[in-house]
């Protein structure tokens, strides 16, 4: 595997941002993930390699340590932020169709809930794994959720609530927008959310952590 | 309460609604209490976070708009019930899980406390301008203000009460122990409009969203026992301790 590309991953697992980020104290001095990814475009690595075999598998092992406990909320936003970095020389990329997401979620805070950081971060992590992330922001209504998705052809609709009085309202948002696109899956998650209700309601997927909504994502919403 | 006893309980009638802005010096919010918060229970905190929770703490003081209060309900309209208490045409539906730890209480004390929309304005504006992590170090210090707030506040409670020679129980929250949010309603509406800048949406949410509510069981035989998760069967519960001394006691 190119060495650019093992630093890079390295960097997002790490939070080390750029040259300049005196964190981790053992990378001072060090490249970042601002000039590496810099670094393997002008070597020639193709932006596919650098987001599928550096980026997404740096963000994949912070997703899975996060799960195990490992790490915490903290550790998840500063290897975004390096992830972040390297992502902003991916963009042009995504635009001119060199690069492709795998896919796009809708994602947003039910009506009635003004809980943002949780849907926040289960969206960069998502991000991090190569999906376009449309975020709603919070208190979006079943109508809104329905606009998006009429705007976003073929996107997946991630649903957080954090409280049991706003959480019902996750049922009236998957009714809504399954009776005009039936075929559109939705996964729900947030503190009060359980398997069991993410079921009741005709949800597709439910998860207790970002990682699990990036294997949802990856393993039944993707055409390949 | 109930009925025969009904002429022998003081009614502590000037104490029946207080508000307070709790002095943040006299909340115990260190270093260490946010890095726990945050999830490093044994303070393995990484540098950055430490470095960050070093900058921001100091700057508390200039976006926080502490607010806490309580009610206590007039003994002689209490009445608690095998699952629920009511007051007047009001009925809290708290279940028996906390009923039976109020049940010898001469009436309840409902409180509230917050952190006010300053912190929650304060978090949006770093994680606004690119710095997540900082936002949320932020967050987690809001919450941890509120919680510090209401142990204070029942402090207050406790000295208000004192002079008739009445004590506390624990604290139970809606949400908490089997007792639903939607109950939220009820409660609020035993408070003046208002109270301390609190609001409730018709979901049940309070606004600002750092804000956190409940009840205390006060009277002369009530005891403040360790925080009895044995009481409750809700199993995914974050608070669930299995040495039940732990969780009041730590801060
Ligand atoms: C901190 C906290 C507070 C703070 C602030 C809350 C905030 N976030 O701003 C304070 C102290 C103010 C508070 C107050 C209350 N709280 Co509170 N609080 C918590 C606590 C401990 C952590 C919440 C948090 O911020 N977590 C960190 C974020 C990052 O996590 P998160 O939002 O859950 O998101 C994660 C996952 O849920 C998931 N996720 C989220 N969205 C999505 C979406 C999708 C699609 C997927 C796949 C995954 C996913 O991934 C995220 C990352 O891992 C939880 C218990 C817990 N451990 O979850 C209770 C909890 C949320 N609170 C609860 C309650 C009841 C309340 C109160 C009603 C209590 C009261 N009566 O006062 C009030 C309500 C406040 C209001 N405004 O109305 C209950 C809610 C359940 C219920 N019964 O409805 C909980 C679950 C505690 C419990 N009983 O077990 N609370």
């Amino acid at each position: 595997m190119n060495e650019i590309l093992l630093s890079l991953t390295r960097c997002v697992e790490r939070g080390k941002v750029n040259m300049k980020s005196p964190y981790p104290p053992d990378m001072k001095g060090q490249e970042g993930a601002d000039e590496l990814a810099r670094k393997a475009l002008d070597a020639g690595i193709p932006p596919q390699d650098v987001l599928s075999e550096a980026l997404i598998v740096g963000m994949q092992r912070v997703g899975v340590r996060f799960r195990n406990k490992e790490i915490f909320v903290p550790d998840v936003l500063m290897a975004a932020k390096a992830m972040g970095a390297a992502m902003a020389h991916l963009k042009p990329f995504f635009k001119s169709d060199a690069l492709k997401h795998k896919g796009t979620i809708v994602m947003g805070t039910v009506l009635g809930d003004l809980h943002d950081i949780g849907k926040k971060l289960v969206s960069m992590v998502i991000e991090g794994a190569g999906w376009e992330v449309v975020d709603l922001g919070t208190d979006v209504s079943p109508e809104k959720f329905l606009k998006a998705v009429d705007e976003h052809p073929g996107c997946v609709v991630g649903l957080s609530a954090l409280l049991t009085t706003t959480m019902v309202n996750m049922e009236a948002t998957v009714k809504h927008v399954k009776a005009k696109h039936p075929q559109v899956k939705v996964i729900v998650g947030g503190a009060p959310v359980t398997a069991e209700f993410a079921s009741k309601i005709g949800a597709d997927g439910y998860s207790a952590d970002p990682q699990g909504a990036v294997e949802f994502l990856n393993s039944r919403c993707t055409s390949n | 309460m109930i009925f025969e006893t009904r002429t022998v309980i003081p009614e502590p009638a000037s104490i029946d609604v207080e508000s307070f802005s709790p002095p943040l010096p006299e909340l115990l919010l260190d270093r260490r209490a946010v890095e726990h918060d945050l999830g490093y229970h044994s303070g393995t905190a990484p540098e950055p976070v430490i470095a960050a929770i070093n900058e921001l703490l100091p700057r508390v003081a200039s976006h926080a708009q502490l607010q806490c209060g309580f009610r206590i309900l007039p003994p002689s309209s209490v009445v608690i019930g095998p699952e629920s208490v009511s007051c007047g045409s009001v009925s809290l539906s708290m279940g028996s899980v906390i009923t039976k730890q109020l049940k010898s209480s001469s009436s309840i004390a409902i409180y509230v406390s917050t952190a006010g929309h300053g912190m929650e304005r304060w978090a949006n504006q770093l994680m606004a301008a690119g710095d997540m992590m900082q936002g949320f170090v932020v967050d987690t210090i809001a919450s941890g203000l509120v919680e510090q707030a209401s142990l204070w506040l029942e402090k207050k409670i406790a000295a208000s009460v004192k002079p008739i020679g009445w004590s506390l129980t624990n604290r139970y929250s809606p949400g908490y122990c089997d007792w639903p949010v939607s109950d939220q309603h009820n409660l609020f509406s035993l408070l003046p409009a208002g109270f301390c800048g609190i609001t409730l949406t018709s979901s049940a949410l309070m606004v600002p969203v750092k804000s956190l509510s409940g009840v205390i069981g006060v009277g002369s035989g009530v005891k403040r026992g360790a925080y009895q998760c044995s009481i409750c069967d809700l199993k995914d519960c974050y608070r669930r301790r299995e040495e039940p001394e732990e969780l009041e006691e730590q801060r």
